[in-house]
């Protein structure tokens, strides 16, 4: 007989002392760090460990189109492969694709495309691979956040980068930055992604009950904790070379001193 | 092989880019990123958009801020190579028929090499317009698949694949030598103001340099010693191209280097 565990959920989704199951705050955001350069081969790439999840995200292209009747004569085309792990998941995880693979990889290519200029490059495709290690919650999200910045750093004009949180609603309060467990047990889930150029919405999907009112209030309360994640996007992209800099100087007053002794 | 090979020009442009900024510190800006408000006095440049109110500047790359008369630019630190008519670049020969050879130049389409292109003007054409065999059999037979070619651009755009020649000077093919690559953004750095650093290179490693716009040099010393060293000079000039005072630091780098491991 194999053994069946059923999924079990906390009546209680808030602890005594009001903070959430792993010791959150209603607007706290999960632990975030985020890497670009990490593949080599690459031509750009980027890692992410938000929370519990683990994201690899990898960018080619310009290149040609395969299968070659996708290519479009007046503008290029952006392709999104979102895969998860057979292991990255408590059961394990059929590595076909199968309709949510399909589904995500359609969103996050919808979320980005607008941003780039598709049609400075007929004939040709950007296709971007996110592999997703560990999942907990939110990795729609997370791999459109983190396909953003592999992107930026292959050097592919943007208009600007794009971040995506889900906010929801359990045991009736509403937070930021929904956990695997929440996800399931709470009664609402409300992925959010806004690009930079101009503020605007990318990425609304719902599911769960809630009126338009509550809504509005979601909303806002997104845009503030979307604000930090994009400061840590930025903060990814630039501290690699920042760092550079400051060294660089450094050692030229380290010079500087020892011909002066 | 030509003893006295000069490095590929590109635009003066280019040049000046990195070097002319005499700040410690050149800001690193970001996709997205704000670069300045005051749209009265300044004009977007490379790399940069205004938003849609037209209030503010923002970058399209991650780069460098420059700012030239009323221009403001964004030199990218990353990119890809988009092929332009005239550049001469580093080609690898992919693959051949009686028509045309397949070259990959770094860019996203292949080059197309005709076996026109391969022949110098005013050559003889045989013993009275040719003998039994075609004279396009016999010209692809030039190249093989897998040999390494110095090429010119004659014509590229957004929609067709470039078009190469051999025909000029330094073109045609390279016997010997090792070819590397670096990002093609990183190139201006590796030749310097006015090729103060390649030439700076050349002096101290007595190496024969060629370097090309798409991001692929070409070099060829005494003995792998010098050869070594060299490479591991350019892939330091690549990784630090952001910083100020590169070609003095990269000088005593090299001095230092050869102290260390013990070459002349």
């Amino acid at each position: 007989m194999p053994l069946i565990i059923k999924d079990e959920y906390p009546e209680n989704l808030f602890r005594e002392d009001g903070k959430r199951l792993d010791g959150r705050d209603v607007n706290e955001l999960r632990p975030i760090k985020m890497e670009v350069g990490v593949i080599k081969n690459a031509d750009g790439s980027a890692y992410l460990e938000w929370g519990n999840n683990k994201i690899f995200a990898t960018v080619y292209g310009p290149r040609e189109v395969h299968p070659h009747h996708l290519a479009k004569p007046d503008k290029g085309v952006l392709r999104v492969f979102y895969r998860m792990a057979t292991f990255s998941v408590f059961d394990r995880k059929r590595p076909a694709p199968g309709r949510r693979e399909k589904e995500i990889s359609m969103i996050v290519a919808d979320c980005i495309e607008p941003l780039l200029f598709l049609e400075l490059y007929p004939g040709t495709s950007f296709e971007v691979f996110i592999e997703v290690i560990d999942a907990d919650g939110g990795t729609r999200c997370a791999s459109t956040t983190v396909a953003a910045l592999a992107l930026a750093d292959a050097g592919i004009p943007m208009k600007s980068l794009v971040s995506a949180l889900a906010v929801g609603k359990i045991d009736g309060k509403k937070v930021v930055d929904l956990s695997g467990i929440e996800d399931k047990a709470g009664e609402a889930d409300f992925p959010i992604a806004i690009t930079w150029y101009n503020e605007e919405i990318s990425l609304l999907q719902f599911d769960g009950d809630m009126d338009l009112e509550e809504m509005n209030e979601f909303l806002d309360l997104a845009k503030n904790a979307l604000k930090d994640v994009h400061q840590i996007q930025l903060e990814a992209l630039k501290s690699k070379y920042i760092k550079l800099q400051e060294e660089t100087i450094q050692t030229k007053e380290n010079n500087d001193k020892k011909g002066d002794e | 092989m030509e003893e006295d090979e000069e490095s590929v020009e590109s635009d003066d442009e280019e040049f000046e880019d990195f070097e002319d900024n005499e700040e410690n510190i050149r800001d690193v800006v970001v996709p997205g990123e704000t670069i300045t408000e005051d749209v009265k006095n300044y004009l977007p440049g490379r790399g940069t958009i205004l938003n849609k109110e037209k209030n503010k500047i923002i970058s399209l790359n991650i780069g460098l801020k420059q700012i030239k008369k009323n221009y403001i630019n964004v030199i990218p630190l990353r990119g890809f190579y988009t092929p332009r008519p005239g550049d001469k670049v580093i080609a690898l020969v992919v693959d051949k028929n009686p028509v045309k050879y397949k070259c990959d130049i770094n860019a996203k389409d292949f080059g197309q090499l005709k076996p026109k292109n391969t022949m110098k003007k005013g050559r003889t054409k045989g013993f009275r317009g040719g003998g039994g065999t075609s004279r396009e059999e016999i010209n692809t037979e030039k190249f093989d698949i897998g040999d390494i070619l110095v090429v010119k651009i004659l014509s590229a755009d957004r929609l067709n694949k470039p078009e190469l020649t051999t025909v000029g000077k330094y073109l045609g093919k390279k016997v010997g030598g090792i070819v590397i690559s670096i990002d093609p953004p990183k190139i201006p750095r590796v030749i310097g103001r006015d090729g103060s650093m390649i030439k700076m290179l050349k002096n101290l490693t007595n190496c024969n340099i060629f370097v090309t716009q798409n991001g692929r040099i070409w070099l060829k010393g005494e003995n792998i010693a010098h050869e070594r060293l060299l490479i591991e000079s350019i892939k330091k000039i690549a990784s630090e191209a952001h910083t100020v005072g590169l070609t003095d630091r990269m000088q005593e780098y090299i001095i230092n280097e050869k102290k260390k491991r013990g070459i002349e």
